[in-house]
Protein backbone atom coordinates (compact mmCIF):
# COMPACT_ATOMS: atom_id res chain seq x y z
CA UNK A 1 0.00 0.00 0.00
CA UNK A 2 3.27 2.34 0.68
CA UNK A 3 4.06 1.57 -2.66
CA UNK A 4 0.83 2.72 -4.24
CA UNK A 5 0.94 5.92 -1.68
CA UNK A 6 3.93 6.81 -3.83
CA UNK A 7 2.32 6.42 -6.94
CA UNK A 8 3.20 2.94 -8.18
CA UNK A 9 1.23 2.22 -10.90
CA UNK A 10 2.03 -1.50 -10.99
CA UNK A 11 1.48 -2.03 -7.65
CA UNK A 12 -2.13 -0.46 -7.85
CA UNK A 13 -2.72 -2.85 -10.41
CA UNK A 14 -1.86 -5.77 -8.28
CA UNK A 15 -3.90 -4.00 -5.51
CA UNK A 16 -7.03 -4.24 -8.19
CA UNK A 17 -6.15 -7.88 -9.16
CA UNK A 18 -6.06 -9.24 -5.80
CA UNK A 19 -9.26 -7.02 -4.38
CA UNK A 20 -11.58 -5.84 -7.05
CA UNK A 21 -13.54 -9.11 -7.20
CA UNK A 22 -14.68 -9.16 -3.70
CA UNK A 23 -15.22 -5.60 -3.51
CA UNK A 24 -17.30 -6.18 -6.99
CA UNK A 25 -19.52 -9.06 -5.37
CA UNK A 26 -19.92 -6.67 -1.76
CA UNK A 27 -20.94 -3.75 -4.49
CA UNK A 28 -23.37 -5.75 -6.32
CA UNK A 29 -24.85 -7.42 -3.31
CA UNK A 30 -25.69 -3.82 -1.68
CA UNK A 31 -27.09 -2.26 -5.00
CA UNK A 32 -28.27 -5.30 -6.86
CA UNK A 33 -27.29 -3.78 -10.34
CA UNK A 34 -23.58 -4.51 -12.01
CA UNK A 35 -23.54 -1.47 -14.10
CA UNK A 36 -24.09 0.27 -10.66
CA UNK A 37 -21.76 -1.62 -8.99
CA UNK A 38 -18.98 -1.13 -11.59
CA UNK A 39 -19.36 2.63 -11.62
CA UNK A 40 -18.80 2.46 -7.73
CA UNK A 41 -16.04 0.41 -7.91
CA UNK A 42 -14.35 3.01 -9.71
CA UNK A 43 -14.61 5.57 -7.89
CA UNK A 44 -13.63 3.54 -5.04
CA UNK A 45 -10.53 2.31 -6.80
CA UNK A 46 -10.19 6.20 -7.58
CA UNK A 47 -10.78 7.17 -4.02
CA UNK A 48 -7.95 4.61 -3.09
CA UNK A 49 -5.35 6.03 -5.45
CA UNK A 50 -6.06 9.44 -4.44
CA UNK A 51 -6.10 8.63 -0.98
CA UNK A 52 -4.06 5.80 -0.36
CA UNK A 53 -1.53 8.24 2.18
CA UNK A 54 -4.12 8.42 4.63
CA UNK A 55 -4.14 4.52 5.11
CA UNK A 56 -3.39 3.30 8.31
CA UNK A 57 -2.17 -0.24 8.40
CA UNK A 58 -2.17 -0.03 12.22
CA UNK A 59 -5.92 0.11 11.33
CA UNK A 60 -7.03 -2.53 9.04
CA UNK A 61 -5.69 -4.09 6.25
CA UNK A 62 -5.84 -3.21 2.62
CA UNK A 63 -8.82 -4.48 2.24
CA UNK A 64 -10.64 -3.99 4.98
CA UNK A 65 -10.22 -0.48 4.26
CA UNK A 66 -11.05 -0.74 0.65
CA UNK A 67 -14.20 -2.78 1.75
CA UNK A 68 -15.34 0.42 3.93
CA UNK A 69 -14.80 2.68 1.46
CA UNK A 70 -16.77 0.87 -0.89
CA UNK A 71 -19.42 0.10 1.91
CA UNK A 72 -19.52 3.71 2.50
CA UNK A 73 -19.91 4.81 -1.11
CA UNK A 74 -22.65 2.09 -1.96
CA UNK A 75 -24.38 3.87 1.29
CA UNK A 76 -23.95 7.05 -0.38
CA UNK A 77 -25.72 5.64 -3.21
CA UNK A 78 -28.53 3.72 -1.62
CA UNK A 79 -29.68 6.74 0.19
CA UNK A 80 -29.47 8.78 -3.26
CA UNK A 81 -31.93 6.30 -4.56
CA UNK A 82 -35.22 6.31 -4.18
CA UNK A 83 -36.11 3.92 -1.44
CA UNK A 84 -38.91 2.23 -2.97
CA UNK A 85 -36.62 1.39 -5.93
CA UNK A 86 -34.14 -0.17 -3.22
CA UNK A 87 -34.45 -4.30 -3.75
CA UNK A 88 -34.04 -6.47 -0.74
CA UNK A 89 -33.53 -10.12 -0.32
CA UNK A 90 -34.05 -10.38 -4.80
CA UNK A 91 -30.67 -8.33 -5.46
CA UNK A 92 -28.95 -10.86 -2.94
CA UNK A 93 -30.24 -14.06 -5.32
CA UNK A 94 -29.62 -12.12 -7.88
CA UNK A 95 -26.03 -11.53 -7.89
CA UNK A 96 -25.79 -14.77 -6.95
CA UNK A 97 -27.17 -16.33 -9.79
CA UNK A 98 -25.56 -14.13 -12.33
CA UNK A 99 -22.04 -13.85 -10.32
CA UNK A 100 -18.96 -14.19 -12.73
CA UNK A 101 -16.54 -16.06 -10.32
CA UNK A 102 -12.57 -14.53 -10.37
CA UNK A 103 -10.22 -16.69 -12.67
CA UNK A 104 -7.73 -19.10 -11.73
CA UNK A 105 -6.66 -20.17 -8.16
CA UNK A 106 -8.42 -17.01 -6.70
CA UNK A 107 -11.94 -18.49 -7.77
CA UNK A 108 -11.09 -21.71 -5.68
CA UNK A 109 -9.90 -19.32 -2.87
CA UNK A 110 -13.04 -17.02 -3.28
CA UNK A 111 -15.40 -19.98 -3.51
CA UNK A 112 -14.21 -21.67 -0.40
CA UNK A 113 -14.33 -18.70 1.52
CA UNK A 114 -17.35 -17.94 0.29
CA UNK A 115 -18.51 -21.27 1.69
CA UNK A 116 -17.15 -20.74 5.21
CA UNK A 117 -18.91 -17.62 5.43
CA UNK A 118 -22.31 -18.46 4.54
CA UNK A 119 -21.88 -21.79 6.43
CA UNK A 120 -20.94 -19.37 9.25
CA UNK A 121 -23.63 -17.15 8.84
CA UNK A 122 -26.00 -20.73 8.88
CA UNK A 123 -25.30 -20.87 12.41
CA UNK A 124 -26.57 -17.67 13.49
CA UNK A 125 -30.59 -17.76 14.62
CA UNK A 126 -32.38 -16.09 11.43
CA UNK A 127 -33.16 -12.98 13.38
CA UNK A 128 -29.36 -12.18 14.23
CA UNK A 129 -28.55 -13.00 10.61
CA UNK A 130 -30.81 -10.26 9.27
CA UNK A 131 -30.25 -7.63 11.72
CA UNK A 132 -26.23 -8.05 10.80
CA UNK A 133 -26.78 -8.44 6.95
CA UNK A 134 -29.14 -5.34 7.19
CA UNK A 135 -26.39 -3.17 8.70
CA UNK A 136 -23.53 -5.15 6.94
CA UNK A 137 -25.28 -5.00 3.54
CA UNK A 138 -27.99 -1.98 3.70
CA UNK A 139 -25.88 0.37 5.91
CA UNK A 140 -29.04 0.39 8.66
CA UNK A 141 -28.19 1.53 12.44
CA UNK A 142 -29.45 -0.02 15.28
CA UNK A 143 -32.58 2.56 15.22
CA UNK A 144 -33.61 2.16 11.69
CA UNK A 145 -33.24 -1.77 11.87
CA UNK A 146 -35.64 -1.38 14.82
CA UNK A 147 -37.69 0.29 12.37
CA UNK A 148 -37.25 -1.79 9.73
CA UNK A 149 -38.08 -4.99 11.29
CA UNK A 150 -40.53 -3.38 13.60
CA UNK A 151 -38.73 -4.58 16.28
CA UNK A 152 -37.42 -3.33 20.26
CA UNK A 153 -34.78 -1.64 19.86
CA UNK A 154 -32.84 -3.75 22.96
CA UNK A 155 -33.58 -6.97 20.84
CA UNK A 156 -31.99 -5.62 17.78
CA UNK A 157 -28.90 -4.59 19.92
CA UNK A 158 -28.53 -8.24 21.33
CA UNK A 159 -29.21 -9.57 18.13
CA UNK A 160 -26.73 -8.03 17.31
CA UNK A 161 -24.16 -8.19 19.27
CA UNK A 162 -24.48 -11.85 19.81
CA UNK A 163 -24.75 -12.43 16.37
CA UNK A 164 -21.47 -11.57 15.97
CA UNK A 165 -20.05 -13.08 18.80
CA UNK A 166 -21.57 -16.25 17.30
CA UNK A 167 -20.50 -15.26 13.80
CA UNK A 168 -16.80 -14.82 15.06
CA UNK A 169 -17.01 -18.02 16.82
CA UNK A 170 -17.89 -20.11 13.98
CA UNK A 171 -15.75 -18.25 11.68
CA UNK A 172 -12.40 -19.31 13.79
CA UNK A 173 -13.54 -22.72 14.28
CA UNK A 174 -14.25 -22.68 10.29
CA UNK A 175 -10.96 -21.44 9.42
CA UNK B 1 -12.06 13.54 26.84
CA UNK B 2 -11.93 9.88 26.84
CA UNK B 3 -13.58 7.98 29.29
CA UNK B 4 -12.41 5.21 31.15
CA UNK B 5 -12.22 1.91 29.26
CA UNK B 6 -15.67 -0.50 30.17
CA UNK B 7 -17.29 -3.69 29.42
CA UNK B 8 -19.50 -1.27 28.13
CA UNK B 9 -17.62 -0.17 25.48
CA UNK B 10 -16.26 -3.45 24.64
CA UNK B 11 -20.04 -4.60 23.76
CA UNK B 12 -20.61 -1.54 21.11
CA UNK B 13 -17.55 -2.08 19.21
CA UNK B 14 -19.31 -5.17 17.00
CA UNK B 15 -21.91 -2.74 16.39
CA UNK B 16 -20.03 0.01 15.66
CA UNK B 17 -17.74 -1.63 13.12
CA UNK B 18 -20.72 -2.89 11.07
CA UNK B 19 -21.91 0.93 11.25
CA UNK B 20 -24.79 0.13 13.53
CA UNK B 21 -24.37 2.33 15.94
CA UNK B 22 -26.03 5.14 16.78
CA UNK B 23 -27.00 8.20 18.98
CA UNK B 24 -26.11 8.66 22.16
CA UNK B 25 -23.88 5.48 21.99
CA UNK B 26 -22.04 6.31 18.89
CA UNK B 27 -20.92 10.00 20.24
CA UNK B 28 -19.71 7.99 23.81
CA UNK B 29 -17.72 5.71 21.34
CA UNK B 30 -16.09 8.00 19.33
CA UNK B 31 -15.23 10.32 22.44
CA UNK B 32 -13.62 6.67 24.12
CA UNK B 33 -11.81 5.51 21.28
CA UNK B 34 -8.99 7.87 20.63
CA UNK B 35 -7.49 7.39 24.17
CA UNK B 36 -7.97 3.67 24.57
CA UNK B 37 -5.57 1.09 22.81
CA UNK B 38 -7.79 -1.73 24.19
CA UNK B 39 -10.47 -0.50 22.11
CA UNK B 40 -9.13 0.35 19.44
CA UNK B 41 -7.44 -3.54 19.27
CA UNK B 42 -10.35 -4.80 19.82
CA UNK B 43 -12.13 -3.22 16.72
CA UNK B 44 -9.71 -4.22 14.34
CA UNK B 45 -10.67 -7.64 15.17
CA UNK B 46 -14.02 -7.02 14.96
CA UNK B 47 -13.40 -5.30 11.43
CA UNK B 48 -10.70 -8.42 10.64
CA UNK B 49 -13.93 -10.42 11.01
CA UNK B 50 -16.14 -7.99 9.11
CA UNK B 51 -14.13 -8.18 6.02
CA UNK B 52 -14.81 -12.15 6.19
CA UNK B 53 -18.35 -10.99 5.77
CA UNK B 54 -17.59 -9.41 2.41
CA UNK B 55 -16.85 -12.35 1.28
CA UNK B 56 -20.48 -14.13 1.93
CA UNK B 57 -21.14 -11.73 -1.47
CA UNK B 58 -20.08 -14.24 -4.35
CA UNK B 59 -16.83 -12.21 -5.67
CA UNK B 60 -17.34 -11.19 -9.36
CA UNK B 61 -14.72 -10.45 -11.99
CA UNK B 62 -14.79 -6.70 -13.27
CA UNK B 63 -14.83 -6.81 -16.80
CA UNK B 64 -11.82 -5.97 -18.80
CA UNK B 65 -13.30 -2.63 -20.08
CA UNK B 66 -13.53 -1.57 -16.88
CA UNK B 67 -10.26 -3.01 -15.43
CA UNK B 68 -8.71 -1.12 -18.54
CA UNK B 69 -10.69 2.40 -17.50
CA UNK B 70 -10.10 2.13 -13.83
CA UNK B 71 -6.22 1.07 -13.80
CA UNK B 72 -6.38 4.04 -17.09
CA UNK B 73 -7.57 6.54 -14.95
CA UNK B 74 -4.19 6.63 -12.94
CA UNK B 75 -1.87 5.70 -15.63
CA UNK B 76 -1.20 2.31 -14.63
CA UNK B 77 -3.13 0.60 -16.61
CA UNK B 78 -0.60 0.02 -19.88
CA UNK B 79 2.09 -1.19 -18.07
CA UNK B 80 0.32 -2.87 -15.32
CA UNK B 81 -2.49 -5.42 -17.13
CA UNK B 82 -1.24 -8.99 -17.39
CA UNK B 83 -0.87 -10.29 -20.54
CA UNK B 84 -3.69 -12.80 -21.28
CA UNK B 85 -1.40 -14.55 -23.28
CA UNK B 86 1.65 -14.38 -24.67
CA UNK B 87 2.42 -12.12 -28.09
CA UNK B 88 3.09 -14.68 -30.69
CA UNK B 89 6.13 -14.69 -32.62
CA UNK B 90 6.31 -13.59 -35.82
CA UNK B 91 7.39 -16.96 -38.04
CA UNK B 92 9.17 -16.46 -41.88
CA UNK B 93 7.41 -19.81 -42.67
CA UNK B 94 3.61 -19.89 -42.40
CA UNK B 95 3.55 -24.07 -42.22
CA UNK B 96 5.42 -23.74 -38.95
CA UNK B 97 2.67 -21.48 -37.16
CA UNK B 98 -0.51 -22.18 -38.85
CA UNK B 99 -1.13 -25.88 -37.04
CA UNK B 100 -0.39 -23.86 -33.95
CA UNK B 101 -2.28 -21.32 -34.61
CA UNK B 102 -5.30 -24.00 -35.23
CA UNK B 103 -4.47 -25.99 -32.18
CA UNK B 104 -4.31 -23.03 -30.10
CA UNK B 105 -7.83 -21.52 -31.55
CA UNK B 106 -9.16 -25.03 -30.93
CA UNK B 107 -7.44 -24.82 -27.15
CA UNK B 108 -9.12 -21.51 -26.20
CA UNK B 109 -12.27 -22.64 -27.59
CA UNK B 110 -12.19 -25.82 -25.29
CA UNK B 111 -11.17 -23.66 -22.35
CA UNK B 112 -13.96 -21.21 -22.84
CA UNK B 113 -16.27 -24.15 -23.06
CA UNK B 114 -14.49 -25.31 -20.02
CA UNK B 115 -14.84 -22.04 -18.08
CA UNK B 116 -18.55 -21.83 -19.03
CA UNK B 117 -19.44 -24.88 -17.36
CA UNK B 118 -17.32 -24.46 -14.65
CA UNK B 119 -19.52 -21.24 -14.14
CA UNK B 120 -22.88 -22.95 -14.96
CA UNK B 121 -21.49 -26.15 -12.03
CA UNK B 122 -20.73 -22.58 -9.26
CA UNK B 123 -24.14 -21.38 -10.54
CA UNK B 124 -25.69 -24.57 -9.46
CA UNK B 125 -24.10 -25.41 -6.39
CA UNK B 126 -25.39 -22.37 -5.13
CA UNK B 127 -28.55 -22.40 -5.91
CA UNK B 128 -28.80 -25.86 -4.36
CA UNK B 129 -27.31 -24.08 -1.29
CA UNK B 130 -29.71 -21.61 -0.94
CA UNK B 131 -32.37 -24.31 -1.80
CA UNK B 132 -30.83 -25.97 1.69
CA UNK B 133 -30.68 -23.04 3.82
CA UNK B 134 -34.26 -22.12 3.03
CA UNK B 135 -35.31 -25.75 3.84
CA UNK B 136 -33.61 -25.22 7.52
CA UNK B 137 -35.42 -22.35 7.86
CA UNK B 138 -38.56 -23.73 7.04
CA UNK B 139 -37.71 -26.55 9.49
CA UNK B 140 -37.33 -24.13 11.91
CA UNK B 141 -40.56 -22.07 11.32
CA UNK B 142 -42.34 -25.41 11.48
CA UNK B 143 -41.11 -26.03 15.02
CA UNK B 144 -41.81 -22.71 16.25
CA UNK B 145 -45.37 -23.04 14.93
CA UNK B 146 -45.92 -26.72 16.76
CA UNK B 147 -44.61 -24.98 20.17
CA UNK B 148 -46.97 -22.40 19.37
CA UNK B 149 -49.68 -24.43 19.10
CA UNK B 150 -49.18 -26.26 21.85
CA UNK B 151 -48.69 -23.16 23.53
CA UNK B 152 -52.00 -21.41 22.72
CA UNK B 153 -53.43 -25.37 23.26
CA UNK B 154 -52.25 -24.93 26.94
CA UNK B 155 -53.82 -21.83 27.22
CA UNK B 156 -56.94 -22.19 25.73
CA UNK B 157 -57.55 -25.26 27.99
CA UNK B 158 -56.94 -22.66 31.45
CA UNK B 159 -58.72 -19.84 30.40
CA UNK B 160 -61.77 -22.22 29.81
CA UNK B 161 -61.60 -23.53 33.13
CA UNK B 162 -64.44 -22.57 35.22
CA UNK B 163 -63.07 -19.64 37.24
CA UNK B 164 -60.66 -18.91 34.73
CA UNK B 165 -59.22 -15.43 34.32
CA UNK B 166 -56.15 -13.34 32.92
CA UNK B 167 -53.72 -10.74 34.53
CA UNK B 168 -52.11 -8.46 32.17
CA UNK B 169 -48.46 -7.68 33.13
CA UNK B 170 -47.27 -4.01 31.76
CA UNK B 171 -43.48 -3.66 30.71
CA UNK B 172 -41.50 -1.02 33.12
CA UNK B 173 -38.41 0.64 33.35
CA UNK B 174 -36.32 0.15 29.62
CA UNK B 175 -38.35 -2.30 28.22
CA UNK B 176 -42.20 -0.24 28.71
CA UNK B 177 -42.93 -2.39 25.22
CA UNK B 178 -42.82 -5.36 26.47
CA UNK B 179 -45.96 -7.35 28.05
CA UNK B 180 -47.33 -10.35 29.76
CA UNK B 181 -50.39 -12.48 30.49
CA UNK B 182 -51.14 -14.95 33.44
CA UNK B 183 -53.79 -17.40 32.41
CA UNK B 184 -55.27 -18.54 36.42
CA UNK B 185 -56.96 -22.08 36.44
CA UNK B 186 -57.54 -21.04 40.33
CA UNK B 187 -59.14 -24.42 40.80
CA UNK B 188 -56.53 -26.58 39.98
CA UNK B 189 -54.03 -24.18 41.13
CA UNK B 190 -51.72 -23.66 37.61
CA UNK B 191 -51.04 -21.27 35.65
CA UNK B 192 -49.86 -20.17 32.49
CA UNK B 193 -47.67 -17.07 31.52
CA UNK B 194 -46.80 -15.57 28.40
CA UNK B 195 -44.10 -12.35 27.64
CA UNK B 196 -43.50 -10.87 24.56
CA UNK B 197 -40.77 -8.01 23.29
CA UNK B 198 -38.52 -8.46 26.24
CA UNK B 199 -34.73 -8.22 24.81
CA UNK B 200 -32.46 -11.07 25.19
CA UNK B 201 -30.63 -11.48 27.82
CA UNK B 202 -26.80 -12.54 28.49
CA UNK B 203 -26.12 -15.58 28.98
CA UNK B 204 -25.70 -15.49 32.57
CA UNK B 205 -29.34 -14.28 33.08
CA UNK B 206 -32.57 -15.54 33.37
CA UNK B 207 -35.97 -13.68 33.41
CA UNK B 208 -37.67 -15.01 37.10
CA UNK B 209 -41.27 -14.74 37.44
CA UNK B 210 -42.84 -13.91 41.05
CA UNK B 211 -46.25 -13.90 42.39
CA UNK B 212 -47.18 -11.79 45.41
CA UNK B 213 -49.34 -13.95 48.45
CA UNK B 214 -49.19 -12.80 51.69
CA UNK B 215 -47.22 -9.22 50.78
CA UNK B 216 -44.38 -11.52 49.76
CA UNK B 217 -42.85 -12.48 46.41
CA UNK B 218 -42.61 -16.29 45.84
CA UNK B 219 -40.62 -17.94 43.13
CA UNK B 220 -42.80 -19.03 40.00
CA UNK B 221 -40.39 -20.41 37.02
CA UNK B 222 -37.72 -19.12 35.27
CA UNK B 223 -37.52 -18.37 31.55
CA UNK B 224 -35.41 -17.02 28.46
CA UNK B 225 -36.79 -15.37 25.42
CA UNK B 226 -36.44 -16.39 21.45
CA UNK B 227 -35.03 -14.35 19.09
CA UNK B 228 -38.92 -12.25 19.00
CA UNK B 229 -38.40 -11.44 22.90
CA UNK B 230 -41.10 -14.60 23.73
CA UNK B 231 -41.17 -16.60 26.47
CA UNK B 232 -43.31 -18.70 28.78
CA UNK B 233 -43.40 -20.31 31.99
CA UNK B 234 -46.14 -23.05 33.66
CA UNK B 235 -46.94 -22.59 37.31
CA UNK B 236 -48.40 -25.87 38.93
CA UNK B 237 -48.83 -24.72 42.59
CA UNK B 238 -50.25 -21.43 43.14
CA UNK B 239 -51.29 -19.88 45.95
CA UNK B 240 -54.94 -19.30 46.67
CA UNK B 241 -54.87 -15.54 47.08
CA UNK B 242 -52.66 -14.00 45.11
CA UNK B 243 -52.02 -9.94 44.80
CA UNK B 244 -49.45 -9.81 42.09
CA UNK B 245 -47.34 -10.86 39.48
CA UNK B 246 -43.98 -9.32 38.28
CA UNK B 247 -40.84 -10.42 36.50
CA UNK B 248 -37.37 -10.09 37.22
CA UNK B 249 -34.04 -10.09 35.94
CA UNK B 250 -31.71 -12.25 37.82
CA UNK B 251 -28.86 -14.78 37.85
CA UNK B 252 -29.19 -18.03 35.19
CA UNK B 253 -31.01 -20.18 37.50
CA UNK B 254 -33.52 -17.47 39.33
CA UNK B 255 -32.93 -16.79 42.83
CA UNK B 256 -35.23 -17.76 46.03
CA UNK B 257 -36.13 -13.91 46.62
CA UNK B 258 -35.89 -11.01 43.74
CA UNK B 259 -32.69 -9.18 43.61
CA UNK B 260 -32.92 -7.29 39.92
CA UNK B 261 -34.74 -4.68 38.57
CA UNK B 262 -38.48 -5.84 37.65
CA UNK B 263 -39.80 -5.52 33.95
CA UNK B 264 -43.16 -6.88 34.01
CA UNK B 265 -45.62 -6.02 36.83
CA UNK B 266 -49.75 -6.80 36.90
Amino acid sequence: MSRVAHGDGEAFARLFDLHAPVVLGLLYRILGSRGEAEEVLQEVFLQTWTQSARYDGDRSSPRAWVLMLARSRAFDRLRRRDSARRRDEEAGAEARLMAVPPVGTERLEARERSERVSSALGLLSPEQRRCIELAFFEGLTHTQIAERLEAPLGTVKSRILLGMNKLRQALSTAS
Amino acid sequence: MSTAHSPRHEEMLPAYALGALDGEELRELEAHLPGCDECRRLLRGWEDDLEQLAAAAPPLEPSAEVRRRILGATGAAPAAIPARSEPVRRRSQAWVWLPLAAALALLVVGLARQARLQGEIERLQGERDQLAQQVTALDQQLVVARGEAQRMAEALSVINAPGGRAVRLAGLGPTPEAFGHTFIDPERGRALFYAARLPELAPDKDYQLWFFADGKPVPAGVFDVDTNGNGSVRVDRLASDIQGWAVTIEPRGGLPAPSGDIVLKG
